[in-house]
């Protein structure tokens, strides 16, 4: 066996997960087997793909070691919340990690991504028009589909879709401006423009009716995010933004539901049974932990409600302790800058585009929802990337990785390497 | 019993998450550093030394490979970390090939590996073979281009 | 031009990282934060079920007074773990309640988690203090009160509203601390009269000893002393003619009684308003606030439960503001606890002690886990003035307004005090009536102050032998 250092990070991830699944086992009464059967898959998985990577050299080896370090603090927390749903979780990694190594390959053999933009564009609006007609309402968001038992959020899959759209459209929008063309392809670039800004408002609009705030709020960052990184026009950029700040306060004023949101985050102890009820346990549960938690089983995370979605940060801090909150925090953040550093790294655009978006998509979204339970800003319904429990959020989460993944390689081969400037130089 | 053993894992957790960060964090460092490094050999020296240049499609090859490598001195090549420059091709030895700098002439030498050194197809023996301008280089899978200014 | 667009491409790449970094940082900062300063708050909330979940598994900790009289109990019925009050309402402003329904007072909620076992130092390992059935054992809590002085200091209120605090001058401990009205912290009797008494006009749940504010009167006039002998007033000798108009308002003695010359020895034993109100003009009004401020008032009191402010609420004085409050007058309150510090600060050569009410907390297993150190909490005066002071009050019991207080055999120090109330106006004999004391003068070991409301008299009469009674009780004993 490996000697476990800080010098291998990833003996260190296997050695979490024995010793937490270790520690699981004797959590329930009487003690559980599968949970250890479970734990040694996991292990065995993690370390497979993880030499996988390495030795094959399949791109960048920490995307994946952050993420196992963050999907084995989910489960371990989904299963000691809920058995049943900890098994889930644990076979929604298995297929994550299928779909992770699927995403890679399929992205890497085929050339023509970016020129697939109202593929998208339609596919994602199929995708709306299907969750509207036929959609559920679950916990007041209509943005679920059930099939047999099975429920799955399309707006997650759409958003890998968003992303692919806008880079499919910064990458062509930076061609025409190459060519030193005259007032004609101007105008094509502004109703280019004004195009875009059209579709992803009416994205924006689907969600709303969906009341799915979170994922609007997202997607409107991805946008704004990318337009300011690829588009040179400050003002188109200036523009949306006023939108986007006008239509928020006038959704607070005109829309209940946002108001509600607002006072809640300010206020929540006027209504600690009824609308802070949810924000206020979350702050109950992070506050009983101490800075090395009650210790996993310890505390009463049971206490708060949607705990092992939308709150399980809350649980982590109650029972691994704040000092387990911040390192969650700073794992989300090493895996952002990971992120950057390929898209820095990337040579095309439209590569880069859609690593920009798919790393401002993890960040901004861990962002928002840690920010909403600790109550630094108002609440939405969004999921923690690899951590909450959900298929849908899981899946996705590793195909964005699997593409990510897949750019780190790509990237490093066609433009940059410093030895490819410097050959550059010397022609 | 399950709480004493929880109450002592918490902080057994907590140690071994930071440690964790704290080895990704010193990789990436390690790796930035060593980018760097390379980045200011090629500035200082400006392009002055020889180097050799992989003519293979790095995609094709399993393994991660640098485009260059820059002859700067004695260095050894192979697949064990010791070497000076370390590539992870099955078919490389652990110690491989040594490129020998004196006078300002380079020499090639096989380090007695398995599958051979090749110079412009020519099987390498035991002793040191000079290079010139445009020399191909054959070692495991790789081909490489010889260039000196 | 491709290599141009890209690095300002990648320049605006990394001030989005620079942006999500001070983003990530914020998150980290923010919880920090909270664990830091405001979770303590939020956590005592009663929609916080874990609460709820400790004590149903804790059995709470005894509270013993300091020679381990038991105070507050835990028994044992069919239905569960009860607390009860062996003394009942003797100790309801003390110790508090602790129920299920009605929440937490006073040292029960303070102290609560050290009760429940999980106060600071209180051990992660509890395992020596659970006992055969699995249950975990809080903390006891010893406190600085000798019971047999609480008694006393009740029985000597009788059934007037009022409140008695005793101390140690030298450390600050708490002897007694009682209030009247009070009421039965036991649980089946706080339920069947809860309405009752939150609506009684009689305030029974105001603890008087620590939250009354009431106007000193002439117990005052030691501190103006202070004042005066700090500033050089020391010799002053006055005409007494039984009355003084300052500013246009009379200050006249009790009975308008004239005393011709006087100094202030004699003026603080006889309580002359004329001398004093004289006293505070010519102190002036930047002193006098420096003399309130020096001795506490307008400042937080430290304590193991709520104490209100004691208040000197001037902006500008006039000279009858000046005037009033150097007689106990005026815009002029304080609470019972303070008047006590200030007794003891005088007594213990112008060093005011922290007081303090727990003395140690003893975990279930017999560790101690906690005790308190007596602590300075000003230095007011200088030991020549609080000296000079002393013997003045020991002139008040020796040939003064005090007599009542005198026991044999001890020196016994102090000082009337009749405050002026909302009654007074109609009828004099209404006013609330003080006496501090502390003795032996020449090495004290007790301060005492005692107030009866609307209880007319110049508290020589009725407070004074309560205190006598109190100091000689504690002086026989040590």
């Amino acid at each position: 066996m490996l000697i476990v250092s800080y010098k291998r990070p990833v003996s260190l991830v296997l050695l979490a997960d024995i010793l937490a699944f270790g520690l699981l086992f004797f959590y329930r009464e009487p003690h559980d087997f599968y949970i250890l059967g479970a734990g040694l898959l996991v292990i065995g998985l993690i370390a497979g793909t993880y030499l996988l990577i390495v030795k094959k050299g399949l791109g960048d080896e920490y995307l994946f070691l952050i993420v196992s370090m963050l999907t084995s603090i989910g489960f371990i927390m989904i299963y000691r919340l809920n058995r049943e749903l900890g098994f889930k979780q644990i076979i929604w990694f298995f297929g994550g990690i299928g779909l992770f190594f699927a995403s890679y390959f399929v992205y890497i053999r085929i050339k023509i991504w970016d020129k697939l933009m109202y593929v998208y564009a339609f596919a994602s609006f199929g995708l709306f028009l299907i969750t509207l007609v036929f959609g559920s309402t679950i916990k007041g968001s209509t943005n679920w589909i059930v099939i047999k038992g099975f429920s799955f959020q399309p707006s997650e899959l759409i958003k890998i879709l968003f992303i692919f759209t806008l880079a499919c459209y910064f990458n062509h929008s930076d061609q025409i401006f190459l060519n030193a063309l005259t007032l004609k392809l101007k105008q094509i670039k502004l109703k280019g423009r004004i195009a875009l800004m059209v579709i992803v408002y009416m994205f924006m609009g689907f969600l709303l009716m969906q009341r799915d705030w979170g994922t609007a709020l997202l997607f409107f960052i991805i946008y704004i995010t990318m337009m300011y990184a690829f588009d040179s026009n400050m003002k188109f950029l200036l523009l949306n933004s006023l939108i986007a700040a006008l239509g928020g306060v006038a959704g607070y004023f005109a829309l209940y539901h946002i108001r509600v949101r607002v006072e809640t985050w300010l206020n929540p102890w006027t209504d600690i049974s009824g609308k802070g009820y949810q924000i206020t346990q979350s702050l109950f549960a992070i506050g009983s932990g101490g800075f090395f938690g009650t210790g996993l089983g310890m505390g009463r995370p049971d206490f708060i409600p949607e705990v092992t979605t939308d709150f399980i940060f809350s649980a982590i801090c109650e029972e691994m302790g704040i000092f387990g909150g911040v390192a969650v925090v700073l794992l989300y953040f090493i895996l952002a800058y990971r992120g950057f550093k390929i898209v820095l790294n990337t040579g095309d655009r439209f590569k880069k585009a859609v690593a920009l978006g798919i790393t401002c998509m993890f960040g901004f979204q861990t962002f928002i929802i840690i920010g909403g339970v600790i109550k630094l800003i108002p609440l939405t319904g969004i999921t923690l990337p690899f951590i909450s429990y959900g298929g849908s959020s899981l899946t996705t989460s590793f195909i964005a990785l699997g593409i990510l993944q897949a750019i780190s390689k790509l990237g490093d081969q066609d433009g940059g390497s410093i030895a490819d400037e410097r050959e550059q130089e010397s022609h | 019993m399950y709480e004493m053993l929880s109450s002592i894992m918490k902080y057994i957790f907590i140690t071994i998450i930071y440690l964790f960060i704290y080895g990704i964090i010193r990789l990436i460092y390690l790796d930035i550093s060593s980018m760097g490094a390379k980045g200011k050999q090629v500035l200082k020296k400006g392009g002055k030394l020889p180097y050799i240049k992989l003519i293979n499609r790095r995609e094709n090859l399993g393994f991660k490979v640098e485009e260059t490598y820059i002859i700067d001195g004695n260095m050894e090549l192979g697949r064990s970390n010791k070497n000076d420059i370390v590539i992870k091709d099955p078919y490389v030895s652990g110690k491989h090939l040594k490129f020998i700098m004196k006078d300002g002439k380079v020499s090639v030498q096989d380090m007695g590996s398995t599958n051979g050194s090749f110079v412009n197809g020519m099987r390498l023996g035991s002793d040191p073979v000079y290079l010139e301008d445009g020399d191909k280089i054959h070692i495991g899978q790789m081909d490489f281009l010889y260039v000196e200014k | 031009m491709e290599g141009v667009l890209r690095m300002k491409e990648n320049k605006k790449v990394i001030n989005i990282l620079i942006v999500m970094s001070v983003l990530f940082l914020s998150l980290i900062v923010y919880i920090t934060y909270f664990e830091l300063f405001v979770k303590e708050d939020i956590i005592i909330n009663s929609y916080n079920q874990r609460q709820r979940e400790t004590e149903e598994n804790t059995v709470r900790g005894r509270i013993f007074d300091k020679n381990g009289v038991v105070l507050a109990d835990s028994t044992k019925t069919e239905t569960g773990w009860k607390r009860t009050y062996p003394y009942g309402a003797l100790y309801s402003h003390v110790i508090g309640y602790s129920s299920s329904i009605y929440g937490k007072s006073m040292l029960e909620a303070s102290y609560n988690d050290y009760l429940l076992g999980v106060g600071k130092g209180d051990s992660i390992f509890s395992f020596g203090n659970m006992d055969e059935s699995g249950m975990k054992h809080g903390d006891d809590l010893y406190l600085t009160i000798d019971h047999k002085l609480q008694k006393l200091a009740e029985q000597g209120l009788g059934d007037r509203n009022g409140a008695v605090v005793a101390m140690n001058p030298k450390t600050g401990e708490i002897l007694a601390l009682a209030s009247k009205p009070a009421f039965d912290p036991n649980e089946d009797r706080l339920g069947a009269n809860w309405q009752a008494m939150v609506e009684s006009e009689n305030h029974i749940f105001l603890p008087r000893a620590t939250q009354g504010l009431y106007t000193p009167g002439s117990t005052f006039k030691t501190v103006i002393s202070a004042g005066a002998l700090e500033n050089g007033l020391g010799d002053l000798v006055i005409e007494d003619n039984g009355t003084v108009v300052i500013d246009g308002k009379p200050f006249s003695n009790t009975g308008k009684k004239a005393y011709g010359e006087i100094g202030m020895k004699e003026a603080l034993a006889v309580s002359s308003n004329v001398f004093f109100s004289q006293v505070g003009v010519k102190l002036g009004e930047d002193k006098l606030k420096e003399l309130a401020r020096k001795f506490g008032l307008e400042k937080d009191i430290p304590f193991d439960i709520p104490v209100s402010k004691s208040r000197f609420s001037y902006d500008h004085m006039e000279e009858t503001d000046m005037a009033a409050v150097a007689i106990g007058q005026g815009k002029l309150m304080l609470t019972p606890l303070h008047m006590a510090m200030i007794t003891s600060c005088i007594a213990n050569n112008g060093v005011m002690m922290k007081p303090y009410l727990v003395s140690r907390i003893v975990s279930h297993d017999g560790k101690e886990v906690k005790a308190t150190e007596p602590s300075v909490l000003y230095d007011v005066i200088s030991p020549q003035t609080a000296g000079a002071i002393k013997l003045m009050m020991r002139e008040v019991v020796e040939s003064g307004t005090g007599k009542s207080a005198a026991i044999e055999g001890v020196n016994v120090a102090g000082k009337t005090g009749s405050a002026e109330n909302e009654l007074t106006a109609k009828q004099e004999d209404k006013n609330h009536t003080w006496f501090i004391a502390f003795a032996p003068v020449e090495n004290p070991k007790i301060a005492v102050a005692v107030i009866m409301e609307y209880s007319g008299s110049t508290g020589g009469k009725l407070a004074a032998p309560v205190a006598r009674e109190i100091i000689k009780a504690y002086l026989d004993k040590s």
